[in-house]
C-alpha cells in the first residue's frame, strides 16, 4: 500500500528539487573580491545544493500527505492504520541522517575551518607574517587605519582604506571602547573588534573594486556599538600595487 | 469591583514600596557618606526589590501565603467569572489563560515595534525615526518577544494543559504558580518604562561595554530579566515536579503524550541553564556600580560577558524550540488520526537535544576573536544537533504518512510549524559552518534564520494550540472560516517577509541597523511590504478570538474527538478538573487500535488521588 505514495512522492520531492536547485544560480553573492569571497561563495554554493532536497523533502511529504489523505467530511469516519514506527525505518533515517550531517560536519565545515585557519590567512588569533599589516582602531562610531609607514587613515583623513591586489592584507583589530566587528563584504570576512585585545584577519584581494562601483567595498562595522552604529562604515577600494605607492605617497604629500 | 481593587490596590502596594526601597538605601548611603547618595541607578535596585515584593504581597500573596509565616491563617477570596484572572488564583487553568492573555498583548505590541522598524528600513537612509529611536525599538522589540517566546507556550499552554494531559488536579506548587505569574508585570512595566529613560541602547543581548556605557534604561532592563529567569526558573522546577510526582495511576513514562516529554525536557534546560543570563546580567548590573568584569581598564573581559551570556541564551533557543515541536507532534497525531510514529525516538530526540543544549554556545561566537583551537569543537557540536531534530521530522512525518489529516486550523498550523522549521533548520547549518558564519554573522541572513525558527516553528505551534485549546477554554468555538483565513494569510505573509529577509544579508546587510546601502532598497521595500502583510494578519485573528470569547457557539467537550486526558472533561473543566479521578491503561494515541482506550473513570474516586504515588502505580 506503499508502493504508488512512495513513487508519487518521490516524484513531486524530484521536481521540487529541480526547481530548488534553480537558486544556486541566483544572484545571490555580493561583488567577489578575494580569495576568501572564492571560498564561501563555493561552499555555500555546495551546502545550498545538499539542503534544498532536504527542504523539499519535507515539503513534498507534507503537501502530498494534505492534498492525499484529507478528510473532506465534517467529522473523521474512520482512525488510519495504527502504524508504530519501531522497525527498520527509524533506523534508516537515523542512519541517513548521522551520515548527512558528519559528512557536513567534516566537509565542508571542518576542512573549510582548515583553510582558514590555514597559516596564511591567520583568522582570529593566529598571527603570521602578511604582505601588509594594516592596525585597524574601532571606535564610536568610526574606524582609524593605520599603515605601517605611518599613514593614518580615517573618516576625515583620506576617506577611504586603499589596499594592494593580490597580497595577503592583514587587519591588525583592536577597540577603545566598545565592541565592534570588521566586516568588508566583497571579502566575505568578519572579526570583532574587542576593547583590550587584538583580533587578526588576512585576506587576499584578487580583483580590483571600489565602493563606487559596487557597495560591498566597505569596511562596515558589524555588532551593535550604540547610536550611530549604522553609520560607522568607511569604503574601501582595492588598487594594483603602484598605484598603491602612489597613493600612499600622495597623501604623504599632503602632509596627513 | 474586586478585580479593580485586587490590581490598584498591589499597584498602589508596589509603587509605596519601590520608594520606600529606593529612599531607604539612599538614607543607608547618606548616612556612611557616599557621595550624591540621593541619585544614582543602586537605589533603584533597593526600589525594585521592595516594589516587586510589596506588589506580590499586595495582589494577594500576603493573604494565601505570607500570613503563614507569622502563624496567621490564611484566607483566599476569589471573586466569580472573568474577575478571577485579576486576582493571585491558583488554579492552573486560570494561570495558564493569564500567562497566555498577558503574553499575547506583549506580543501584539512588540509587533507593532516590527512594523515601526520595517516602516524606518523600507528605504536607505533615516526617514521616520532616528539612529536612536531605531535602536531602542529593536532593542525592546527583541527583549519582548524573547519573553513572549520563553512564557507564551511554557505558561500559557504548559500551565493550563500538562496538569489535564496527566491527569492531575493541578500542578505541585500551586501558590508558587500564580507567583511566577504574578511577577511578570513587573516585568513588563520595567521593559516597557524603558523608552522613557532613554532606550534600550544595546540590543536584547546587552554585551558589555557597550551596556555598562549606556542610559540608565540599562538598568531597568536587567532588573527586569532576571526577575523574569526567577519566574522561568521557579516555573521549570513547578513542571519538573508535577510531571514526575503528579501523573494519574497508570500514565507511565512511555504512556505520556510528548507535549508532557517537551515540557519536561524544556523546563529541565530552563532550570539547569536561565541562571546564566541573570548572572550575566548582574555582573553588568554590578559593573555599572563600579565592579570591573568586563572593564579592560580594571582587569575583566568583554568576552567573559559572552560565554556566560550564550551559556544560558543558546540553549533558551531550545526552551522555545522544544514545546513548539512538542505540540506540533501532539497535533499532528490526533488530527492524522494515527499513533505517533516513532515516538521513542522522539522522546529521544528530546532528551538529546536537551543533552546537547549546553554544549553549542559559543557558536555564537565565531567571529568574536576567541582562541582557534575552540571553532572546531563548537562547529561539530552544533551540526550534532541536526540528528535528533531530524528525529522529530522523522516522527512528524511517520506520522502523516497513510494518515486521515482533518485539516482543522489548529493542524495546519501544526504542518506549518514543520514546513518553516524545515527552512530555518537548513539555513541553520550555514551559520553552524565557520566559514560561511565568519560572513554571515550579525547579517539578515542570521534574522531570517531564526524568525524562521522562532516565529515558523514556536510561534505558529502557539497559534496551533490557541485553536486546539479555544474550546477547551472558553467553553466556546471561534469561527472556522476566519480561522483559515487568518492560517493562510499568516503563512503566505511569514514566509514571504522571512524567506526574502535572507537575500539582503548574503548581500551585505548587516541587522542592527536604521540605515543600509542603497543598492538594497529594492528588497529592503518588498520585505516591508511583506511584513505590513504579516502583521495585518492579526487583525483576524485578535477579532476572532475576542468575539468568539464573547458570543461564539457552545463549544463540546471533545470537539476534536482527541483521545488524551484533557478531552475527557468538561469544556471550560471544572475547578478539579476531573469529577472523577482518571485511571489510564493505553497509549495516548492508539489510533486505529480496535478496543484500545487511553483512560477509564471508576465511578469511585481512588481514596489517595490527590497525593497518589505517580505513574507506575497502576500497572
Amino acid at each position: 500500500m506503499h508502493g504508488k505514495h512512495l513513487i508519487s512522492v518521490a516524484l513531486l520531492w524530484a521536481g521540487l528539487t529541480a526547481i530548488g536547485e534553480l537558486l544556486v544560480f541566483a544572484d545571490l553573492f555580493p561583488a567577489v573580491g578575494s580569495h576568501e569571497a572564492e571560498d564561501f561563495d563555493s561552499i555555500f554554493r555546495f551546502l545550498l545544493i545538499l539542503g534544498i532536497p532536504v527542504f523539499t523533502f519535507v515539503i513534498a511529504v507534507v503537501a502530498y500527505a494534505a492534498l492525499t489523505w484529507r478528510i473532506r467530511g465534517e467529522r473523521p469516519a474512520e482512525d488510519g492504520p495504527p502504524i508504530r514506527g519501531s522497525g527498520w525505518v527509524p533506523r534508516i533515517w537515523l542512519a541517513v541522517t548521522g551520515a548527512l550531517a558528519v559528512f557536513v560536519m567534516i566537509h565542508p565545515g571542518l576542512t573549510g575551518l582548515a583553510k582558514l585557519q590555514s597559516s596564511y590567512t591567520a583568522y582570529g588569533w593566529g598571527k603570521e607574517e602578511a604582505d601588509l599589516e594594516i592596525n585597524a582602531t574601532a571606535f564610536m562610531w568610526q574606524w582609524t587605519f593605520d599603515y605601517p609607514d605611518g599613514t593614518q587613515v580615517s573618516i576625515t583623513k583620506g576617506k577611504e582604506v586603499v589596499i594592494p591586489v593580490n597580497k595577503h592584507v592583514r587587519f591588525n583589530v583592536n577597540s577603545i571602547d566598545v565592541v565592534h566587528s570588521l566586516w568588508i563584504p566583497a571579502f566575505r570576512m568578519k572579526i570583532d573588534a574587542i576593547p583590550g585585545r587584538t583580533t587578526y584577519m588576512t585576506v587576499f584581494p584578487t580583483e580590483l573594486g571600489a565602493y563606487d562601483e559596487d557597495q560591498s567595498y566597505r569596511v562596515q562595522c558589524a555588532e551593535l556599538c550604540g547610536l550611530d552604529h549604522s553609520k560607522m562604515w568607511l569604503p574601501i577600494r582595492v588598487v594594483s600595487e603602484s598605484e598603491f605607492e602612489a597613493w600612499l605617497a600622495s597623501l604623504k604629500s599632503e602632509g596627513k | 469591583m474586586y478585580a479593580v481593587k485586587s490590581v490598584f490596590g498591589a499597584l498602589g502596594l508596589g509603587l509605596i514600596g519601590f520608594y520606600l526601597g529606593l529612599g531607604i538605601v539612599a538614607i543607608l548611603r547618606w548616612l556612611f557618606g557616599y557621595p550624591d547618595a540621593w541619585g544614582g541607578e543602586i537605589n533603584i535596585i533597593g526600589g525594585w526589590v521592595l516594589g516587586v515584593f510589596m506588589w506580590l504581597m499586595g495582589i494577594g500573596m500576603w493573604g494565601q501565603w505570607g500570613r503563614e509565616w507569622f502563624g496567621l491563617k490564611t484566607y483566599n477570596r476569589q471573586p466569580p467569572g472573568w474577575q478571577r484572572y485579576f486576582t493571585f488564583n491558583t488554579d492552573h487553568k486560570v494561570i495558564g489563560i493569564q500567562y497566555l492573555v498577558t503574553f499575547m498583548v506583549v506580543f501584539f505590541l512588540a509587533g507593532a515595534l516590527a512594523m515601526l522598524m520595517r516602516l524606518e528600513l523600507a528605504q536607505s537612509g533615516n526617514q521616520f525615526i532616528s539612529n536612536g529611536q531605531y535602536n531602542g525599538a529593536m532593542g525592546l522589540h527583541g527583549i519582548l518577544m524573547v519573553a513572549v517566546a520563553v512564557a507564551a507556550v511554557i505558561g500559557g499552554i504548559g500551565n493550563y494543559a500538562v496538569p489535564l494531559m496527566i491527569g492531575a488536579q493541578d500542578m505541585a506548587f500551586p501558590r508558587l504558580n500564580a507567583m511566577t505569574f504574578w511577577l511578570v508585570p513587573p516585568v513588563a512595566v520595567g521593559l516597557l518604562a524603558t523608552p522613557f529613560l532613554g532606550g534600550i541602547e544595546h540590543g536584547w543581548t546587552a554585551y558589555p561595554p557597550l551596556a555598562i556605557r549606556a542610559n540608565s534604561a540599562q538598568i531597568l532592563f536587567d532588573l527586569s530579566i532576571i526577575t523574569f529567569g526567577l519566574t522561568s526558573i521557579l516555573g521549570a522546577l513547578n513542571f519538573i515536579i508535577t510531571i514526575i510526582y503528579m501523573r494519574a495511576p497508570g500514565l507511565s513514562w512511555g504512556r505520556l503524550p510528548i507535549f508532557v516529554w517537551a515540557m519536561f525536557a524544556t523546563s529541565w534546560i530552563a532550570l539547569l541553564y536561565t541562571q546564566g543570563f541573570a548572572a550575566a546580567l548582574l555582573l553588568v548590573l554590578l559593573d555599572r556600580l563600579g565592579f570591573s568584569f568586563f572593564d579592560v581598564a580594571g582587569g575583566g573581559d568583554p568576552l567573559l560577558y559572552q560565554h556566560v551570556f550564550w551559556f544560558y541564551s543558546h540553549p533558551a533557543v531550545y526552551i522555545m524550540i522544544l514545546p513548539g515541536f512538542g505540540l506540533a507532534l501532539e497535533l499532528i497525531a490526533h488530527f492524522s488520526r494515527k499513533p505517533l510514529f516513532a515516538y521513542r525516538y522522539a522522546v529521544a530526540a528530546f532528551l538529546g537535544i536537551l543533552g546537547l543544549s549546553g554544549v553549542v554556545w559559543a557558536h555564537h561566537m565565531f567571529t568574536s576573536g576567541m582562541p582557534n583551537y575552540l571553532h572546531g569543537p563548537f562547529l561539530v557540536a552544533t551540526e550534532l544537533i541536526s540528528i535528533p531534530t531530524g528525529l522529530i521530522f522523522l516522527s512528524a512525518l511517520g506520522t502523516i504518512w497513510l494518515g486521515r489529516l482533518w485539516l482543522k486550523p489548529p493542524m495546519l498550523f501544526a504542518l506549518a510549524v514543520i514546513f518553516n522549521f524545515a527552512c530555518g533548520g537548513v539555513t541553520g547549518i550555514f551559520l553552524a559552518d565557520v566559514p560561511t558564519d565568519i560572513h554571515l554573522q550579525d547579517t539578515y541572513f542570521v534574522v531570517a534564520h531564526f524568525h524562521y525558527t522562532i516565529v515558523g516553528g514556536e510561534i505558529f505551534a502557539l497559534f496551533a494550540a490557541i485553536y486546539y485549546y479555544f474550546p477547551k477554554m472558553t467553553g466556546r468555538m471561534y469561527n472556522e472560516r476566519l480561522a483559515k483565513l487568518h492560517f493562510w494569510w499568516m503563512f503566505i505573509g511569514f514566509n514571504a517577509t522571512f524567506f526574502l529577509m535572507h537575500l539582503p544579508g548574503i548581500k551585505g546587510m548587516n541587522r542592527r541597523i536604521a540605515d543600509f546601502p542603497s543598492e538594497l532598497d529594492p528588497v529592503n521595500m518588498a520585505i516591508s511590504l511583506a511584513g505590513f502583510f504579516l502583521g495585518a494578519s492579526f487583525l483576524v485573528f485578535i477579532w476572532n478570538m475576542v468575539y468568539s470569547w464573547v458570543r461564539g457557539p457552545v463549544a463540546e467537550a471533545n470537539p476534536w474527538q482527541a483521545r488524551t486526558l484533557e478531552w475527557q472533561t468538561s469544556s471550560p473543566p471544572p475547578l478539579e478538573n476531573f469529577p472523577v479521578p482518571p485511571v489510564v491503561s493505553g497509549g495516548p494515541y492508539d489510533y486505529g487500535v480496535p478496543g484500545s482506550k487511553h483512560a477509564t473513570f471508576p465511578a469511585a474516586p481512588s481514596a489517595g488521588f490527590a497525593g497518589a504515588p505517580a505513574g507506575g502505580g497502576g500497572q
